[in-house]
């Protein structure tokens, strides 16, 4: 079952596991720069707001009811990345793990093929969360993503036009699949809790505010498109294949609508848009990389490969559709190295 | 018996019930670590062993909720459990209760009798169409 929680998505499996729930949340961020060059990861400048489309059935497409789920508003000149978490289960000492496939107008993320339910190995079409925190675009290459952002559904841009040359679904498509418990049970032995003197520390990535940005957009449905190149890391699933309970699952579609477009139909503003790379960049405010040892990588889509970045395609039409796209050079980039312990030291390079 | 002897050996009785129940899980744990000894628990979550010594032989009625929430994390428990034990409610829910008092308890009596699953159901779930 999924609820809609503080703009984040708790989906929940009470009858595997009590502690079957994992949290999605959708991250906004700046739009880095679509010049051919890598970059890190971006910040988050705050989570999207999100809302059941049953709340304005009055005011959205019959299309968008019939598809169910949650909405939320996107600005064109900002980018999204998808935040995976789910709690330590103290007795087993890990967090619950889940299979996710993400899609973006039924174009599977991971894998570029279109959208079928169930799991899929070679190519793997899910991700395994939460060892995968964040997701940021298109696993492109080896190592190597496109940014999410967002393009007006019709304008030709998002890779469900540019690999189906239609604009159907756009949005996000979203289904979870838990692991067995017996499997789980077995992968992860009890074990008592931590001594009661262990102390915890959390981190994230800082909130900085953003800048204040003049561009929206003129049509209701939006797409996602590939934007700049990232350095990311889609994971090759650890776990054996029939370790995922494949017979039950949860699925959301996650309709975008351009910020003005929001407004109108929840009367509520959206948030300020997202700073631009070079402002952010010049303001010496941080980027990040993430290092996973032991978790290989996939090998990246060749049908995502031959999605057009906006800025190559913008060129070749002649279009003038991106407000700001200044090359940047972060310098100051923060690493986080995944699966330290509580109260474990990090060696750092010296 | 009078009214109020019924309420001693009620009040008594839901007291051991916690106390012995968090003594059992801390001995279980103090079997492997040395950690969950008495004083070593009790500093972890601020009280006197020698409180939380006769909290766990029921003479003396259970913590305030801080503590029990403490107790809990340290030992694994779940708090809401450890709570009811206690005989208490957990502030955020008595928030939730005091907002619409009748409407809560009419619910709560009538969700008794649900099996586990179906109270699990009754949340608002993300409507899945056809796509």
């Amino acid at each position: 079952m999924i609820e809609l929680r503080n703009d984040t998505l708790v989906i929940s499996f009470p009858e595997i596991h009590p502690a079957a729930r994992l949290r999605i949340s959708f991250q906004r961020t700046l739009r880095i720069p679509d010049d051919g060059r890598s970059y890190p990861l971006p910040p988050s400048i705050g989570a999207f707001p999100v809302r059941h489309v049953d709340d304005f059935a009055a005011r959205v497409s019959p299309q968008w009811l019939e598809r169910g789920g949650v909405m939320l508003p996107m600005f064109q000149a900002e980018a999204m990345w998808l935040d995976f978490g789910s709690d330590l289960v103290p007795e087993h000492g890990v967090s619950y793990p889940f299979a996710v496939k993400i899609a973006a107008g039924k174009i599977n993320a991971a894998s570029g093929e279109d959208w079928r339910e169930g799991l899929h190995r070679g190519p793997q079409d899910y991700l395994v969360a939460p060892k995968q925190p964040w997701l940021d675009g298109y696993c492109v290459e080896k190592g190597f993503i496109r940014q999410f952002v967002a393009m007006p559904l019709g304008s030709g841009y998002s890779a469900e036009e540019q690999l189906t040359g239609k604009a159907e679904h756009g949005g996000v498509q979203i289904a979870v699949y838990p692991m067995k418990r017996a499997v789980f049970e077995r992968r992860f032995p009890k074990r008592p809790p931590p001594p009661p003197f262990a102390a915890r520390a959390a981190m994230g990535p800082p909130m900085p505010s953003a800048a204040p940005m003049d561009c929206c957009m003129e049509s209701a449905g939006m797409g996602l498109a590939a934007g700049g190149r990232m350095r990311q890391e889609i994971y090759d699933d650890p776990y054996d294949f029939y370790d995922w309970d494949s017979a039950v699952t949860s699925r959301c579609f996650v309709h975008l609508c351009n910020s003005l477009v929001w407004q109108s139909i929840t009367g509520s503003a959206p948030p300020h848009p997202a700073p631009t790379a070079d402002s952010y960049t010049r303001a010496g405010l941080p980027w990040f990389d993430y290092y996973s040892d032991g978790l290989a990588a996939l090998p990246g889509s060749d049908r995502l490969a031959g999605v057009k970045s906006v800025a190559e395609l913008s060129a070749e039409k002649g279009d003038a559709v991106l407000p700001e796209n200044t090359p940047v050079s972060p310098e100051n980039i923060h690493l986080i190295r995944a699966g330290l312990t509580p109260g474990q030291v990090r060696e750092g390079e010296f | 018996m009078t009214v109020w002897s019924v309420y001693y050996i009620v009040h008594s009785m839901n007291e051991n019930v916690f106390g012995s129940c968090i003594r059992e899980r801390r001995l279980a744990l103090r079997a492997d670590d040395r950690a969950f000894s008495l004083r070593g628990v009790a500093q972890a979550i601020g009280v006197e062993p020698s409180y939380l010594s006769k909290v766990e032989r029921g003479l003396q009625p259970p913590p305030s909720e801080h503590t029990v929430r403490a107790l809990a994390g340290a030992l694994g428990e779940d708090p809401d459990m450890l709570l009811a034990l206690a005989g208490k409610v957990s502030s955020d829910l008595l928030r939730v209760i005091r907002r619409r008092p009748q409407l809560f308890a009419q619910l709560i009596r009538q969700l008794d009798q649900l099996p586990d699953h179906a109270v699990l159901r009754i949340v608002r779930e993300v409507r899945d169409g056809t796509w």
